[in-house]
């Protein structure tokens, strides 16, 4: 490819990326605009120091936070068992695995979530915290398998015979050789499942029956009430917390030299 | 020669610790996926004893070791460590340490704390521990480098800390799975000498010191390897295996000198074999004269390797790497004539090519002291020539 070919293809993808979250930027921190202006053209960022300050919102903060960290936690759990039994399967297993790892992560969240409210509903979590964390854990479930069963089928079985040929029971193995040993995709293993959990309106919407308030679902508030800064205020406070932790990975990829 | 003589003249030591069996295999059957891959092997192995495992790729090697240590599933048949039946014991209670082809140190720990490990996992406190461990290291020549991480050793240093590892586990047998075949020509010489080196040192010491203490008792070694003259040169026994099951297994040098069957020749790439005819008389008959060897009469093959054969041309009386061609008894009273087809040097010297009827490889020290085409005068060193009763199905 030529190199202004590209110079282009970099610069339309900083466009696409960025456009957005200047737009979202100009439209919390700026002043209201008035018809036929399109951009606003000055401001003092009122309205997003009016949405800091809401009660509501640290609330819906906390629920998305323990949701993230629930969720990344628990669907890292289940899925470091799920690709760990796929990395060790045979082939046909293992795409029958990939494949019921892949069901949860293609169906429409809707379809889902339809599906895991009834269940919530008998088994008396719908409308609760809990409820949404079960629901969210599943489609994260779905990922991280990919994901770990992509880094555990090309981890070294060596590492653990040796540990069990030089004396360590299998528990030692696991603690002292196997977790240490995979520590960094493990820890973007619980980023990369708290991300799916942060992002995700209609589980928590449809499990949690709007009675479980999380930063999505306020913001959905914000943007059907009509007024657009106070949604793009809270879309922003949205999407602070993926790109800390993209910077955070790169940051310890860099220092363990791990290549992401 | 007696099996201590021709190990003295290989610079090897016999074991002497203990005279009995340390490691049995008794009847091991090991499956490969659905089908069995190794049947019905036994082979005993003594304390402080070396032995090599041979056989061509994928025959099976590296699963007999890891089912020796419990890494791999024994289908049926028995694995005995000292008289206790191990087979169903897990991997760590073995006392048998599997050293493969990669270290596989652990990346996470510095190199003192990998060599600390196996003493750690054995419930000795941390202190104990770390000063076993660095006296091990001093015994390896890396005292310096246990507050390293193994990533910043070099090749050759990380398969002295996993040997050091391995040792510290004290463990009743070692088994090294080509442990020197990612190492580069020079580096592999180089680290075999100084494993092979540390292992002669801790036989040494446990006969002069700690033969009734079984913790101190040298560890028995069997070494996986595809290089022969490796195997031949460090151990005191090597076994051949071929298809699925023990083809030969005999002490090192006899392997090379003996082979057990055609097949097991042309694995070893014995490069001179001729195809004969034995009466009932014993008598032997082949395309390069007569020899007496006892046993059925039909179709047999004689084996011998290149320095069993010498040459003689109108100009040069002696080309072979023979010592003494006077002494040697011949399998022809008058030479067979060949003709000089091809000349290969090599490190280890040079090797000729000699038609006739079939090509017969010679050795000999100077690589000028003969010309391609040239008419040479061949005789068998009849000692040498390790006649082999069997139908040539497989040629």
């Amino acid at each position: 490819m030529p190199k202004s070919w590209r110079v282009f293809a970099l610069l339309l993808l900083a466009v696409v990326s960025l456009t957005p979250v200047l737009a979202l930027s100009v439209t919390a921190f700026g002043a209201a605009a008035r018809y036929p202006e399109v951009w606003v053209s000055s401001g003092n960022g009122t309205e997003f120091l009016t949405l800091v300050r809401s009660a509501a919102l640290w609330r819906a903060l906390l629920t998305s936070v323990l949701l993230a960290i629930g969720t990344g936690v628990l669907a890292t759990v289940f899925a470091f068992v799920a690709a760990r039994t796929l990395s060790h399967a045979t082939a046909r297993a293992r795409r029958i695995g990939f494949g019921a790892a892949f069901l949860p992560v293609i169906a429409p969240p809707i379809a889902l979530g339809v599906g895991v409210q009834v269940l919530a509903i008998r088994a008396g979590l719908g409308g609760t915290t809990l409820g949404v964390l079960a629901a969210h854990v599943i489609p994260a479930t779905g990922y991280l398998t990919l994901f770990l069963s992509g880094v555990l089928l090309s981890y070294d079985d060596a590492l653990e015979d040796a540990a069990r040929s030089l004396g360590a029971k299998p528990w030692t193995v696991f603690t002292r050789v196997t977790l240490p040993s995979l520590r960094l995709p493990l820890r973007q293993s619980v980023a990369l499942g708290a991300m799916v959990s942060w992002g995700q309106l209609a589980l928590t919407l449809i499990v949690g029956g709007g009675i479980v308030r999380s930063l999505p679902v306020e913001l959905l508030s914000f943007v059907q009430s009509g007024d657009d800064r106070l949604g793009a205020a809270a879309a922003l406070l949205l999407t602070i917390p993926p790109a800390l932790v993209l910077g955070v990975a790169q940051l310890g990829a860099r220092r363990t030299g791990v290549v992401t | 020669m007696t099996q201590a003589r021709e190990d003295a003249a290989h610079g090897k030591s016999a074991p002497s610790v203990v005279d009995t069996h340390m490691l049995v295999l008794d009847d091991v059957s090991i499956a490969f996926g659905k089908r069995i891959g190794l049947r019905a092997l036994s082979m005993q192995v003594r304390a402080g004893e070396r032995m090599a495992v041979l056989g061509p790729s994928g025959v099976g090697k590296s699963s007999l070791l890891r089912a020796i240590a419990g890494l791999h599933p024994v289908i049926s048949g028995r694995v005995l460590l000292d008289g206790r039946d191990i087979t169903a014991l897990a991997p760590e209670h073995r006392g048998i340490v599997y050293l493969q082809q990669t270290p596989a140190l652990f990346p996470h720990m510095s190199v003192l704390d990998n060599v600390a490990f196996p003493l750690e996992v054995r419930g000795v406190s941390r202190a104990e521990s770390r000063a076993q461990a660095q006296a091990l290291l001093r015994r390896v020549q890396l005292e310096a480098f246990g507050s390293r991480r193994p990533t910043s050793l070099s090749g050759g240093q990380r398969h002295r800390v996993a040997l050091a590892r391995a040792l510290a586990a004290k463990p009743r047998v070692l088994l090294l799975d080509e442990p020197f075949a990612a190492l580069d020509p020079m580096l592999r010489a180089e680290v075999r000498d100084d494993v092979f080196a540390l292992l002669s040192e801790i036989s040494v010491s446990a006969d002069s010191g700690g033969a009734n203490d079984a913790a101190q008792a040298p560890p028995a070694v069997l070494l996986v390897t595809h290089d022969i003259d490796e195997a031949v040169a460090l151990t005191h026994r090597v076994v051949v295996l071929l298809g699925d099951r023990v083809a030969q297994d005999d002490r090192s040098v006899a392997v090379l000198e003996r082979p057990a069957s055609l097949a097991v020749a042309r694995f070893l790439g014995v490069p001179n074999l001729v195809r004969g005819v034995r009466d009932t008389n014993g008598v032997v008959t082949s395309s390069l004269g007569t020899l007496m060897s006892n046993g059925r009469a039909g179709e047999v093959w004689l084996a011998f390797r290149p320095d069993a054969l010498h040459a003689r041309s109108a100009e040069r009386p002696a080309i072979a790497a023979a010592q003494s061609l006077n002494d040697a008894a011949f399998v022809a009273a008058e030479p067979t004539c060949g003709i000089v087809v091809e000349l290969l040097e090599r490190m280890s010297g040079a090797m000729v090519r000699i038609r006739v009827g079939t090509d017969l490889m010679l050795a000999i020290r100077d690589g000028g002291a003969i010309t391609v085409n040239a008419s040479v005068d061949l005789l068998v060193d009849v000692a040498r020539v390790h006649v082999i009763d069997e139908v040539p199905r497989d040629v």
